[in-house]
């Protein structure tokens, strides 16, 4: 295991930004989080990186603890913040170069090579590149060093579709290298394009963790009675989403020809099958028809 | 950490350059105001109010009173004599617009240091890397390290330029007055003729007391005073700047701070029920007119005991004391303080 949190809790007065997180990542893998605005990402992340005391519980990476223990784990991290700010006056190069220092690793074989593959100049200041450019060059700020865990908050911000691809592209290679990267997104498809577990926040609360191969698996299913259907078996896996105007709208992860023999005994009229995916778990806790 | 003060000092260097450019102009123009003074102006009073049988030092003293007592007090007080040019050059140290300069530098940078960089959004850049923060604010340290002893020979650089350039002090005797003709008073009938009372003849002022000397290494000691006030600025507003988000706001702070000091320190010496509050400001300790002059190192708190000395107070070790606290307190609150993010 590669980071563990254990009631981690970060409280200003009487409002919680974070309130015990229990979660542990694993080497290698791809793990997202996701939530809206101020469901407390940003702040696991920054407890993660140790900018933020934790209130109560703690966080380790490779055992080291976040905050006690803060430079071990960010030697052993690379972080792409979500509001980037870089040094203008520096030149890509400059700035890379820099950060490498500070972290007393460069490699400049690597650097040169995601230069042509991101279209990034690093030769030019950086005040006079656009804000999608600086986030190129933040990014290979990130993917330069090759540490074991590798943290981006909405790495995509500001990239235009081709760079979004690459970015993808970069964190699969990483995780084939063996790190681990922990990412928080806004853009569901690509999280669920990339990760590997999710975890959804919902007011500084984990919410739902989840394995995204299990999401393929699922399938939302709509179906539309003459009448009223009889009452749902208890299969594993099925939840009802919604009952509105004759149709009913399940999620079901199990297997399918159990569901299928109840439904064939009903008066069906209707049947829509699609796969599950993560927009349709999100929505559970963040859409109108949220869970209270 | 190194490669940190590197990159500090390369986005300080224009600025830090400027800073020592001006200093070391006004000190060089100082010494042309010092020359012309001692050299001409103050010869000249005293050569007239001798022909005006008036006694030289009750100009000046009418020079200093009521509103002048100010300009006496900004130059120094009253140990100040004009026609030394030592004491006139030592002005040079203590005038507002070099203790403005080594304020808005020190304050300025100082204010930068954390709360600047939080408010730019560079520091979550900066500290995501494997650097201590214990290390971050030790690397600012370093920085004064270097940039305060540039700043103050600047200082002494533009005043031993000024020396060179202009050349040294020398009176220049007053002109021979025009002979005027006789005086003719008409009361009506009654004609008088005044003849020219015949005013004595003007002495050549010459330095024969050693008055125009211009003595440059006296002025090095006095850098180590000047250093202690831009430490102790520089100490006092990184420790705001380590508990503050916002550049802009701890700037406002350690500017009304500081200004406030100056003022008790400048109108105390004006205004008895203000004299008591000037150990308390550091300006009370930034005397370098007495180092440079007496070789004083100490204050004697005698505002505290109605003018007598009450315990001698070693300057050097209050300003650099108050530094080397605010860079502790810096420490402190910055190794323990969350990074919020930028807004």
């Amino acid at each position: 295991m590669l980071l563990r949190t254990e009631h981690l809790s970060k409280h200003y007065g009487r409002s919680s930004a974070l309130d015990d997180l229990n979660l542990t990542v694993e080497r290698g893998e791809v793990f997202g989080l996701l939530g809206p605005n101020g469901s407390g990402k940003t702040t696991a992340l920054r407890l993660l990186l140790g900018f933020l005391r934790p209130s109560s519980g703690g966080a380790w990476i490779e055992g080291h603890d976040c905050w006690r223990d803060s430079v071990a784990v960010r030697r052993r991290v690379a972080y792409l913040p979500g509001e980037l700010r870089l040094y203008e006056s520096m030149t890509g190069r400059q700035l890379i170069y820099f950060l490498g220092r500070l972290r007393e690793a460069i490699v400049e074989v690597d650097l040169d090579r995601l230069a042509r593959r991101f279209d990034i100049d690093l030769d030019r200041p950086l005040a006079q590149l656009s804000s999608g450019m600086k986030r190129k060059v933040a990014l290979l700020q990130v993917l330069v060093p090759h540490t074991p865990l590798v943290i981006m908050d909405e790495p995509t911000n500001a990239l235009d579709p081709t760079m979004r691809d690459e970015l993808l592209l970069q964190v699969r290679e990483a995780r084939k290298r063996g790190q681990t990267v922990l990412f928080s997104s806004h853009i569901l498809s690509e999280v669920e394009e990339v990760c590997d577990r999710v975890a959804i926040l919902r007011r500084g609360r984990l919410v739902h963790l989840q394995k995204v191969s299990e999401l393929r698996e699922g399938r939302l299913i709509h179906a539309r009675f003459d009448g009223e259907a009889g009452e749902l078996p208890e299969l594993n896996g099925l939840r009802l989403r919604e009952r509105r105007d004759g149709w009913l709208t399940l999620e079901y992860t199990g297997p399918l020809p159990t569901l299928l023999a109840w439904l064939a005994v009903q008066p069906l009229t209707e049947l829509r099958m699609e796969p599950l995916g993560l927009k349709a778990v999100y929505h559970r806790y963040h859409g109108d028809n949220a869970e209270a | 950490m190194i490669v940190l003060v590197r990159k500090l000092l390369r986005d300080i260097w224009l600025a830090l350059t400027i800073v020592c450019v001006l200093l070391a102009a006004f000190q060089c123009l100082w010494f042309k105001v010092t020359q012309r003074i001692c050299g001409e102006l103050v010869p000249l009073i005293t050569g007239l109010s001798r022909r005006g049988g008036v006694d030289s030092s009750m100009v000046q003293n009418v020079l200093f009173g009521g509103p002048g007592k100010i300009l006496r007090t900004l130059m120094g007080g009253e140990r100040i004599e004009l026609d030394n040019a030592m004491d006139m050059l030592s002005i040079g140290f203590v005038h507002p617009l070099v203790q403005t300069i080594l304020c808005v530098w020190a304050i300025g940078r100082a204010a930068g240091a954390v709360a600047g960089e939080l408010d730019r959004g560079t520091l979550e850049l900066l500290m995501a890397q494997p650097l201590p923060r214990y290390r971050f604010v030790l690397a600012h340290l370093c920085v004064d390290a270097v940039a305060i002893p540039l700043l103050c020979f600047s200082l002494w650089g533009g005043a031993a330029l000024g020396s060179v350039l202009m050349g040294p002090i020398e009176v220049r005797d007053l002109p021979e007055p025009a002979r005027k003709p006789a005086y003719l008073l008409e009361w009506g009938a009654l004609k008088v003729r005044l003849e020219n009372p015949g005013l004595p003849a003007p002495s050549p002022a010459n330095d024969t007391s050693g008055r125009l000397a211009v003595r440059p290494l006296a002025f090095g000691r006095a850098l180590f005073v000047v250093g202690g006030l831009l430490f102790a600025l520089s100490g006092a507003t990184i420790a705001l700047s380590a508990a503050g988000r916002f550049r802009w706001r701890v700037l406002g702070v350690a500017v009304l701070v500081a200004l406030v000091q100056f003022l008790i320190n400048v109108i105390g010496q004006m205004w008895d029920a203000l004299e008591c509050l000037r150990p308390l400001t550091i300006f009370y300790y930034y005397q370098p007119q007495q180092v440079i002059l007496g070789s004083n190192w100490t204050v004697g708190l005698g505002e505290w005991n109605g003018g007598q000395p009450l315990s001698r107070l070693p300057m050097l070790a209050v300003l650099y004391g108050v530094g080397a606290l605010g860079y502790g307190i810096a420490l402190w609150i910055f190794c323990r303080r969350d990074l919020p993010s930028p807004l």
